[in-house]
């Protein structure tokens, strides 16, 4: 697999990770509407899943993909 | 003085910018700053925001409101607002010897260290029996009612120490200390919520006069 296109499955992945957290942001604004057990029930189920699942695929992002796969670096650079 | 929930919307609002942000353009995380702001975004302030929305739920779930909103819990509310004065949680609602706001919070919590915390294992087990199992046709306490959350307020006042009644015997008033002999014994303060008299009851509101 090319650098290129582990960076764009990782991109692909904070991607999905990022909007995951972001729905789980706005279920629990949505939960703040209402003050009764549903609302509590919403927020501590739907929200706190998606937003966990979404840390989760971040941090699996931040582990599978290899070092040496970084755009940074530029052309003709070499480590030791 | 801005609220908390104030503070927390605001946290949310700006959570949902930031990971916005990286959903709609991951590439910005491709430098060394868009991988922290990903950090920030996805991890710090989600975080932050969750932490903040569950201290605020559970402060909601704490609240009379949020107790009597229950269908269920429809009468135990009314039963608040009973004018009678042997009615032992309309005395006490009424008086504002409990707080209004968290009137069902503040009798029903063990007042021990883990009391707050046991309280909200039985919100959570009541949300179970309320959505998932079977509503009882006669609400009941889990367990009886431990004297202790009464002397938490009446222990050491002197209507309490030097009432007659609690001297009526020379042991009486250790009995009752040691929950040995409950204050809501028959003959004492019996009633409590009583929620299948309240057809005959009248009830008072705040602002009525006399």
């Amino acid at each position: 697999m090319t650098a290129t296109a582990k960076v764009s499955k990782m991109q692909h992945r904070i991607r999905t990770s990022s909007t995951l957290v972001l729905l789980g942001l706005i279920v629990e604004l949505v939960s703040l509407l209402w003050s009764h057990p549903t609302a509590f029930i919403v927020f501590l189920v739907l929200s706190a899943s998606l937003m966990g699942l979404g840390i989760l695929i971040y941090f699996y992002s931040l582990v599978s993909i290899p070092e040496s796969s970084t755009v940074s670096e530029s052309p003709g650079k070499s480590h030791l | 003085m801005i609220s908390p929930t104030a503070i927390l919307v605001g946290t949310i609002a700006v959570s949902i910018i930031l990971a916005g942000l990286v959903a709609f353009r991951p590439s910005v995380t491709s430098s060394r700053g868009g991988k922290i702001l990903a950090f920030v975004s996805i991890l710090l302030f989600p975080m932050l925001a969750a932490s903040m929305g569950v201290d605020e739920h559970v402060e909601r779930s704490k609240t009379t409101a949020f107790c009597t909103s229950c269908h269920v819990m429809e009468n135990h509310g009314k039963s608040l607002h009973v004018d009678d004065a042997s009615y032992l949680p309309a005395a006490h609602f009424q008086n504002n010897r409990v707080p209004r706001d968290k009137a069902c919070y503040t009798c029903h919590t063990d007042y021990t260290l883990y009391g707050g915390f046991k309280s909200k294992l039985r919100g959570m087990q009541h949300l179970y029996v309320q959505y998932l199992g079977k509503i009882p046709e006669k609400i009941e306490l889990y367990n009886a009612y431990n004297n202790r959350e009464c002397l938490h307020c009446h222990g050491g006042a002197r209507s309490f120490e030097e009432g007659a009644t609690h001297n009526l015997e020379d042991d009486r008033l250790d009995l009752i200390k040691s929950n040995q002999l409950s204050c809501l014994s028959t003959g004492c303060h019996e009633v409590a919520h009583k929620v299948e008299s309240l057809k005959e009851m009248k009830f008072w509101t705040e602002g009525d006069r006399p």
